[in-house]
């Protein structure tokens, strides 16, 4: 009589902790599987590739490998003599043809002067004669704008503030018109792409706080999502020679969750971490507060 | 927070590492409940350790995002 008792208890009681169990690691997979965070995260940045606007053998080279540049600072400049003949020349051209000018107004006025002596259609000539010389003056004014740019463009500037990436130019190489010479990280533009799977974009909203730790650094780095990319490519599909589709007829029955971008803005990072364009990052976005936007938030 | 250990530069996922740090207190657990005759209360002895194991799981997890944010 007794037994059965016993036994119903023991089934209780195990049954009691096993329902416990079983709600435990529903907590944990909700968790780790299912909240908004990824290990897919990369810092990035954006790369200028610098490309001299004119040809030349490259003269100076003022900045070295991994060197921090400002705006406007002179990376490199390409010998300048070519440019500087180029003006001269295109100078001389505009004495030339302002000469030229001259004797026709001269000529012009003489014609003008002499009245009904000189036929009609002389007196024509003769204008046009002179509307030309003054297009021509303009035309070698544009010559020596154009040296005097090609002059100035010889030196070139970074265009944004930054580090000289892996490789400056040598001096005496030659620099060939818009072919890159150098590229310089943007240090203004340093942000995070997290790529997030796509079962987890219902959790994700632009503003959201994003907690970042960059692998290496014991600080954890803040931001806030600042865009999700709008398209990714379709993996099943190309397009052929004639434009048509071409849909891959295999599917697997096992398929992943892809995973999409999205862009995580810093808010304020400190002077200790390095940013590295490419640095691996852990980013999980906080879900349960709404982003309130710092007071040196930085405008890209 | 979610994220990897650093084990000697190799990142392993938090949930392995917090797995086998719970088994190395679920082993002593279940000698000592085998030591005090506590099974004698279980209904299906194996059915019972994996829940005790999840249970503990989630402890070790409950501690280490409190005591590691």
């Amino acid at each position: 009589m007794k037994k059965p008792l016993i036994s119903l208890g023991r089934m209780f009681f195990t049954l009691v902790v096993v329902v416990l169990a079983a709600l435990v690691i529903w907590r944990l997979v909700a968790y780790y599987m299912f909240a908004p965070w990824t290990r897919d995260g990369h810092v990035r940045a954006d790369v200028v590739q610098i490309a001299p606007d004119v040809s030349g053998i490259i003269a100076h080279v003022e900045v070295s490998d991994n060197e921090p540049v400002q705006r406007g600072q002179v990376l490199f400049t390409i010998d300048p003599e070519r440019f500087k003949l180029a003006l001269r020349q295109a100078e001389s051209t505009l004495a030339d043809r302002q000469t030229s000018l001259d004797q026709a107004e001269r000529e012009m006025r003489r014609n003008r002067g002499l009245g009904n002596l000189v036929a009609t259609e002389e007196l024509e000539e003769s204008q046009t004669k002179v509307a030309r010389a003054r297009a021509a003056v303009a035309e070698a004014k544009v010559a020596i704008d154009t040296a005097k740019l090609n002059l100035k463009r010889a030196t070139v500037v970074s265009p944004v503030n930054g580090y000289i990436n892996d490789r400056a130019p040598r001096a005496s190489e030659y620099a060939v018109a818009g072919r890159p010479a150098l590229s310089v990280v943007d240090s203004d533009s340093f942000h995070v792409d997290g790529y997030f799977e796509e079962t987890k974009l219902p959790h994700i909203h632009v503003g959201q706080r994003v907690d970042i730790r960059v692998i290496g650094e014991q600080r954890h780095l803040q931001g806030h999502v600042q865009s999700i990319a709008a398209g990714i490519e379709d993996r099943d599909r190309s397009s052929g020679a004639n434009l048509l589709p071409n849909v891959n007829p295999t599917f697997s029955w096992v398929r992943l969750a892809q995973r999409i971008p999205v862009r995580i803005a810093l808010d304020n990072v400190p002077d200790d971490v390095r940013l590295i364009a490419g640095r691996t990052a852990t980013v999980s976005i906080i879900t349960d507060t709404e982003y309130a936007a710092p007071a040196t938030e930085k405008t890209p | 927070m979610i994220g990897d250990i650093d084990v000697g530069s190799v990142y392993l996922p938090t949930l392995l590492m917090l797995m086998l740090l719970t088994y190395l207190f679920y082993l002593p657990l279940q000698v000592l409940l085998t030591r005090i005759h506590f099974y004698r209360l279980v209904w299906h002895r194996a059915l019972f350790n994996v829940a005790l194991y999840a249970l503990l799981l989630g402890l070790v997890d409950a501690l280490y995002r409190h005591w590691m944010p």
